[in-house]
């Protein structure tokens, strides 16, 4: 083969890739995360007063509906906070309710399949049984999938991770088109808070390491990895004291708020607020903002706020 | 009715009690099957026994006067149909017939009834247990052993095929198996398993129920019963033709048919004799109706030997009643007692601890109660959900052979779950709900501070107090900003959340020391709901 000859096969293959990629969007790196982002009216939208439901559905009008997030034919996993074995009632995890909607609406924007797990802290079954999560999931048309064994996860490289260079992560996660981060706003005994990036930890194997090896960092390093494409918190019935199990609902304020972003730092900043800190006193925002992971500065964004 | 639809019968009720009974070993909850194999669990003779001493009589004793009257009436059915070991035996003989020539598959009646082996492990036994070791009944008593054999060969393979189900349908994005996760048990206790199975197996094999009839302590205490039955097998003078066909398939070698004599001590009723006889041969009558019985010559031989053994033996209970509470004084954990100068580096995680007693069950009362009355069934084992219960070997001494604890190592116990004590058939752990089990400390919460990572590594982590259901661990302002543990024990419920959670390696920084006695744990305030705190105006 002949050096023009070389450029040639080259310039055709790496044409058909492009093709492909284009085409297809099902590449994770390429396809999902290239959405219209960039176009959306609003970085970060907060409603109060509502109901959970409710409020979700009048943040996503706010930003286009799902269809803005999900094209037809793609796989969606959504990763609530299903991690403790309590009832709905005592906040621990993200709204059942809440997570079947999301459910819903993947499923009616023309995903091809949606799919909710979480690496639970508490026994795995009694977990998404209790959380009633499973159930609502399942109602809603989505498949509760187990994530309890090894063999579920798959390491990949944290590309410009400080602390975190690999990690486990939940293989259907890997393989997914479109991520949806829905966790729950909380107190957090040694984080402080546990909002969106915290709840990136039910997606890997290895908890310990983290754990190990200055958590705040790795919180902000595994981001590097994959940013869900929408962030939702909710922020209904809010664990002030005692998280991230909480002992009672004494431990609960009831704020009826939710918030919507695709900006995983500006959305952990804004909830933040909400549980009265400064963004930069939590050591993985600041560190995240830093790292250039999203956006701190929250006068810097186009904020819509809504009140139902 | 015909004598002969009495096998047929037994193999019926035989296999309830087997396929319930197992099904609750494997965690195979049908409808029907799972609440029957709980009340047929209650039936079982030694556990019975220790269920009665545990809970003090009262309706606890159902279960044992149920056995007894069954066998003071019909004989050792007992064997024959409600002990699952029996069944399992009756299972092996039946295969290993498959392989064998004809004329090798035939019993054949022996005179010879090793009643002195028979009833010195009897006796043995019970002198053990009265001197409070439970050593010898967690070895023999079939049930327990059934357990053990459940636990280290049946579930596991469940599980294999389980999963083996589950994968596969989860390439055709099918769910509906959930995949269970395997756990190591201790190689001494499979061992053990593995090694008793051997044993019985090829009893069961070589000659029916020898196992039974030779060193099972439930099927001797049963023996001696069997004798003064209501019902008893034996021969028609008249209709028998001494043809030895029902000599031939008596698993339990009892059956003298030349001399038209059942060994009543041995018979476990599992009525082969009656399937096989072409004459009518043989009865199941009243004693009184069928007139004086024959029996053995020397048939009190074996009940005057156990007595002596037994009176005997109970002169040296005070010794070890006292071997007993030296062992008490010093139930710890082996293993971990490395010397702290050899290991001592610094760090996270290098500060070794120095004793820690485990921890039994919740609702096990205290470290004596569970140890004289588990029989090491490992029931518990195997229906915990988050199988933080292991089978240990000597860790409780030789009186609490091969009893379980909680290894928080490997998991830790679930805040709300009672599986353990709805399951327990003996009583050595009693029934909790869960309001009442999170009222129990079975263990008390310990920190190193050296060793915890945000001392020794000066980065956040709180993986203990994330965990922990109660808050007796917290998170409180440490320097830089940094947060550290803060223990509040009379909160902590002993569940081992912290020590599981805890990073740091070889040694873990928090951990839990078992009570020997439990105490109750400080309730969780929650009287008031949540607060209404809608915001007026977001902070940003």
């Amino acid at each position: 083969m002949d050096r023009r000859q070389f450029l040639r096969k080259g310039a055709i293959y790496s044409g058909l890739g492009s093709l492909y990629a284009s085409t297809l969007g099902r590449l994770p790196l390429f396809g999902a995360n290239s959405s219209k982002n960039n176009l959306m009216p609003f970085d970060l939208v907060a409603v109060r007063g509502g109901r959970p439901v409710e409020m979700y559905r009048r943040a996503m009008a706010e930003l286009g509906g799902m269809e803005e997030f999900v094209r037809p034919g793609q796989s969606v996993c959504v990763k609530p906070n299903a991690s403790w074995d309590v009832p709905p009632e005592r906040a621990a995890n993200t709204n059942p309710g809440l997570v079947a909607a999301i459910v819903e609406d993947c499923l009616s924007a023309g995903a091809s399949r949606v799919f909710v797990f979480d690496h639970t802290c508490d026994n795995w079954q009694r977990s998404y049984e209790n959380s009633g999560i499973e159930q609502a999931v399942r109602g809603a048309g989505g498949q509760m999938l187990p994530a309890n064994m090894e063999r579920y996860y798959r390491e990949v490289p944290v590309r410009g991770g400080r602390r975190l260079t690999s990690a486990k992560v939940y293989e259907r996660l890997i393989e997914s088109d479109v991520f949806i981060n829905v966790p729950i706003l909380k107190h957090h005994a040694s984080t402080t808070v546990t909002i969106a990036m915290k709840n990136l930890m039910g997606v890997v194997w290895d908890r310990r390491f983290w754990h190990r090896n200055d958590l705040h960092q790795c919180i902000a390093d595994f981001c590097l990895y994959r940013k869900p494409d929408l962030n939702i918190v909710d922020a209904y019935l809010v664990m002030t004291q005692n998280g991230p199990r909480g002992t009672s609902e004494a431990d609960l304020s009831r704020m009826r708020s939710l918030l919507v972003s695709s900006d995983i730092l500006a959305i952990d900043a804004a909830s933040a607020m909400l549980l009265g800190h400064q963004p930069q006193d939590i050591g993985h925002l600041r560190i995240a903002a830093e790292m250039g992971i999203g956006n701190i500065h929250l006068d810097q964004l186009n904020i819509q706020r809504l009140s139902m | 009715m015909p004598l002969y639809h009495l096998r047929k019968i037994r193999i019926l009720v035989s296999l309830v009690f087997f396929v319930a009974i197992l099904f609750v070993f494997l965690g195979i909850a049908l409808p029907l099957i799972a609440p029957l194999g709980d009340g047929l669990l209650q039936l079982q003779l030694f556990p019975s026994v220790l269920r009665m001493l545990a809970l003090s009589f009262g309706t606890a004793a159902t279960g044992f006067v149920l056995v007894i009257l069954l066998t003071l009436l019909f004989g050792r059915v007992y064997c024959s149909s409600i002990c699952p070991m029996g069944t399992l035996q009756d299972m092996i003989t039946a295969l290993s017939r498959q392989f064998r020539k004809r004329k090798t598959q035939r019993f054949r009646y022996t005179s010879n009834r090793k009643n002195l082996l028979r009833y010195s492990i009897l006796a043995a036994t019970v002198l053990l247990w009265a001197g409070g070791s439970l050593f010898l009944l967690n070895l023999l008593d079939p049930y327990a052993n059934f357990g053990k054999f459940s636990v280290s060969l049946f579930h596991p393979a469940t599980i294999w095929i389980n999963n083996t189900l589950a994968f596969t349908l989860e390439r055709f994005d099918v769910f509906a198996v959930a995949p269970m996760s395997m756990h190591a048990l201790p190689l001494d206790v499979v061992a053990v398993s593995v090694g008793l199975f051997a044993v019985v197996g090829t009893m069961a094999a070589w000659r029916g129920r020898l196992f039974c009839n030779t060193i099972c302590p439930a099927g001797s205490a049963l023996g001696l019963l069997a004798g003064h039955s209501v019902y008893r097998i034996g021969f028609h003078e008249q209709a028998c033709t001494h043809c030895g066909k029902c000599e031939r398939v008596c698993k339990a070698e009892c059956l003298d048919s030349r001399a038209k004599k059942v060994d009543q001590s041995r018979c476990i009723n599992c009525f082969n004799c009656f399937a096989s006889c072409p004459n009518q041969g043989l009865y199941y009558e009243l004693r009184k109706k069928s007139g004086p019985v024959r029996q053995p010559a020397n048939s009190d031989k074996g009940k005057r030997q156990f007595l002596l053994t037994l009176a005997g033996g109970l002169a040296s209970i005070p010794m070890g009643l006292k071997f007993a509470a030296a062992r008490q004084g010093h139930a710890v954990l082996a293993g971990r007692q490395q010397r702290r100068h050899l290991h001592h580096r610094g760090g996270a995680g290098s500060i070794p601890i120095d004793s820690q007693l485990p921890v039994t069950p919740p609702g096990s009362l205290s470290h004596s109660h569970f140890t004289s009355h588990c029989i090491a069934c490992y029931l518990c084992v195997s229906t915990c959900p988050t199988k933080v219960i292991v089978p240990s070997f000597f860790t409780f001494g030789l009186e609490g052979f091969m009893q379980p604890r909680l290894d928080f190592h490997r998991s830790f116990c679930n805040y709300d779950c009672v599986r353990c004590t709805e399951v327990c058939p003996t009583g050595a752990i009693t029934h909790q709900t869960p309001g009442q089990k999170r009222l129990i400390q079975t263990g008390v919460v310990r920190f190193q501070v050296e060793s915890c990572i945000v001392v020794a590594d000066r980065t956040d982590c709180g993986a203990c107090s994330e965990h922990c259901p109660t808050k007796a661990v917290q998170m409180v302002p440490y320097r830089d900003g940094l947060f550290i543990p803060r223990l509040t024990p009379s909160l902590c419920v002993g569940c081992g959340a912290c020590e599981f959670a805890c990073p740091t390696e070889p040694y873990k920084a928090i951990y839990v020391n078992g009570r020997t006695v439990h105490q109750p744990a400080r309730p969780v305030e929650d009287d008031e709901g949540p607060r209404e705190e809608v915001p007026d105006e977001f902070p940003f």
